[in-house]
């Protein structure tokens, strides 16, 4: 009976992503038209933000990857038993979360560098005195340390969810804390966060046009420059808001794949 | 020789509550405990004190020659000794198969081969040998728990605890599950086991434990303890349960 019914859901899900997907290519099919047929100014406006494409791509991925990686951390160790451990995270994800993603891109680009020279001054480290920051790290780095405090709780909520009973039965076998988290918990867990995990990418993707205003040239900030320098701003702004569109339907689709891929294998 | 568990003055607490009292308790290698008592008796406590799921705050308990005071002689002792749960907790995200053959490989480095030609060989001691590919979700209360059982065994444990294994079973699939304990206690295990079930305590028990309040109330054979129990508690709570 329950067979049943779980396999007539999933045909529904695999009709309803099937449809979603033409959002998507409806809006590269309108790139298109406008970058083929109307290639004054769009092409124009393409060509110039090209690049501006791959530094918003990249500087995404990077910093997701890390935020993967950072917010598990943050997560372990809010759940962890001893209080220090758990203050400290606890300390970092609560501070983290109250201070605008924009005020800390802008602290980690043109503060904390001030900081690094300071302390060369005040110990005579010339090498912190010759300190200066690269855009794109400096971005990574703030996007990183912002979004793994979000991810963390995402984590943490995925793995509470997970019955106490799944701990004892590995630990009971002989595994270890870091086994059974590797083999028996996070499995399960994944499931249970995916739609969240893939929401904190699209939102990282969109928030990721913040380091626009720290010096790295990503689309929008690459928007801004042909504005500035063609007064388009309508034919830009059109372009920006598409070429951002398409990425996150597509990274919406990507992740309804994969909950639909992780289903099918339960 | 040296009782296999070796139970000593034992206290818990759950905050305000003081679940186990100065409990002592030894077990002789190729013994059949069985534990009853009311709920929140601490039965259950003292069963997940043997391989510390339970941390307990005072007293000592030593499996088969290792205390239980560090990490390591903890994780040692949980692999000598298999649990079984109420609730099965069986590995939902693996098949059946891959449920047994998990912590072969990661803890007794059995390479695949090896690990399941010991799944098989269990899953058809405990009866479902066609259900290996199947995950758990898909099997019956009765069969997740002897798939439970078979994963326990797997490691080759010295002893066995059962935490109520057939609570939370239907009634039709209750002898199933006793029959596979049945067997396992023919053949020597040393078994603990938390349970209601005094039909299996008087085929297999050698000795049945009557805990309340914390402690141990009573305990001799089951027969002398069923038919003739000494103390006004142990009468009580028959009278309710038989």
């Amino acid at each position: 009976m329950t067979i049943t019914t779980s396999k007539s859901s999933q045909e529904k899900k695999v009709t309803r992503f099937d449809n979603w997907w033409f959002l998507v290519i409806a809006v590269i099919a309108l790139l298109l038209i406008l970058i083929f047929l109307v290639p004054d100014p769009y092409q124009r406006i393409f060509v110039f933000v090209q690049n501006g494409i791959g530094t918003t791509i990249s500087i995404t991925g990077i910093s997701f990857l890390l935020v993967l990686i950072l917010g598990l951390l943050v997560a372990l160790a809010r759940l962890s038993k001893s209080w220090i451990i758990k203050g400290i995270s606890t300390i970092y994800v609560e501070v983290v979360r109250g201070i605008p993603m924009m005020v800390q891109l802008i602290f980690w680009y043109f503060a904390f560098p001030s900081v690094i020279q300071s302390v060369g001054k005040w110990l005579n480290i010339q090498a912190f005195v010759d300190y200066r920051a690269n855009p794109v790290a400096m971005a990574i780095l703030g996007l990183t340390i912002g979004y793994a405090a979000y991810m963390s709780e995402v984590y943490r909520a995925g793995i509470q969810s997970i019955s106490r009973g799944q701990m004892e039965a590995a630990r009971s076998l002989g595994m270890t804390y870091i086994q059974a988290m590797r083999y028996v918990i996070l499995p399960q867990a994944i499931r249970v966060i995916l739609p969240p995990v893939g929401n904190e990418f699209i939102t990282l993707l969109k928030d990721s046009s913040l380091v626009s205003v720290v010096a790295v040239a990503d689309m929008t900030r690459r928007g801004r420059e042909f504005q500035a320098a063609h007064f388009l701003p309508i034919q830009t702004w059109v372009m920006i808001a598409l070429l951002y569109l398409v990425m996150t339907l597509f990274a919406t689709r990507v992740v309804a794949w994969m909950e639909r891929k992780f289903k099918m294998e339960k | 020789m040296e009782p296999i568990i070796h139970i000593e003055e034992v206290h818990k607490h759950f905050g305000a509550v003081h679940a186990l009292r100065g409990v002592s308790l030894d077990v002789e290698k190729g013994e059949v405990i069985l534990i009853i008592g009311p709920s929140g008796s601490g039965k259950s406590t003292l069963l997940r004190c043997i391989n510390r799921l339970e941390e307990f705050d005072a007293g000592r308990i030593v499996v088969d020659g290792i205390p239980l005071d560090t990490a390591e002689n903890i994780n040692a002792v949980r692999t000598e000794v298999g649990m079984v749960f109420q609730q099965f907790n069986l590995f939902p995200h693996l098949t059946v198969l891959d449920n047994i053959t998990l912590a072969q490989k990661l803890i007794r480095k059995r390479s695949k081969a090896e690990s399941e030609r010991i799944a098989r060989q269990l899953l058809e001691k405990v009866g479902i040998p066609e259900k290996e590919s199947y995950f758990p979700g898909q099997l019956s209360g009765g069969q997740q728990q002897r798939v439970a059982i078979a994963r326990a065994l797997a490691m080759n444990p010295k002893i066995m605890l059962f935490d109520e294994p057939t609570s939370a079973l239907d009634p039709e699939m209750i002898q199933e599950v006793l029959d596979v304990m049945l067997n396992l206690a023919k053949e020597g295990m040393t078994m603990v086991v938390v349970s209601h079930e005094i039909g299996f305590a008087k085929a297999a028990a050698d000795r049945v434990i009557l805990m309340d309040g914390g402690q141990i109330i009573e305990m001799a054979p089951p027969e002398e303890l069923f038919d003739h129990p000494k103390e006004e508690r142990t009468r009580l709570f028959l009278s309710k349960v038989l």
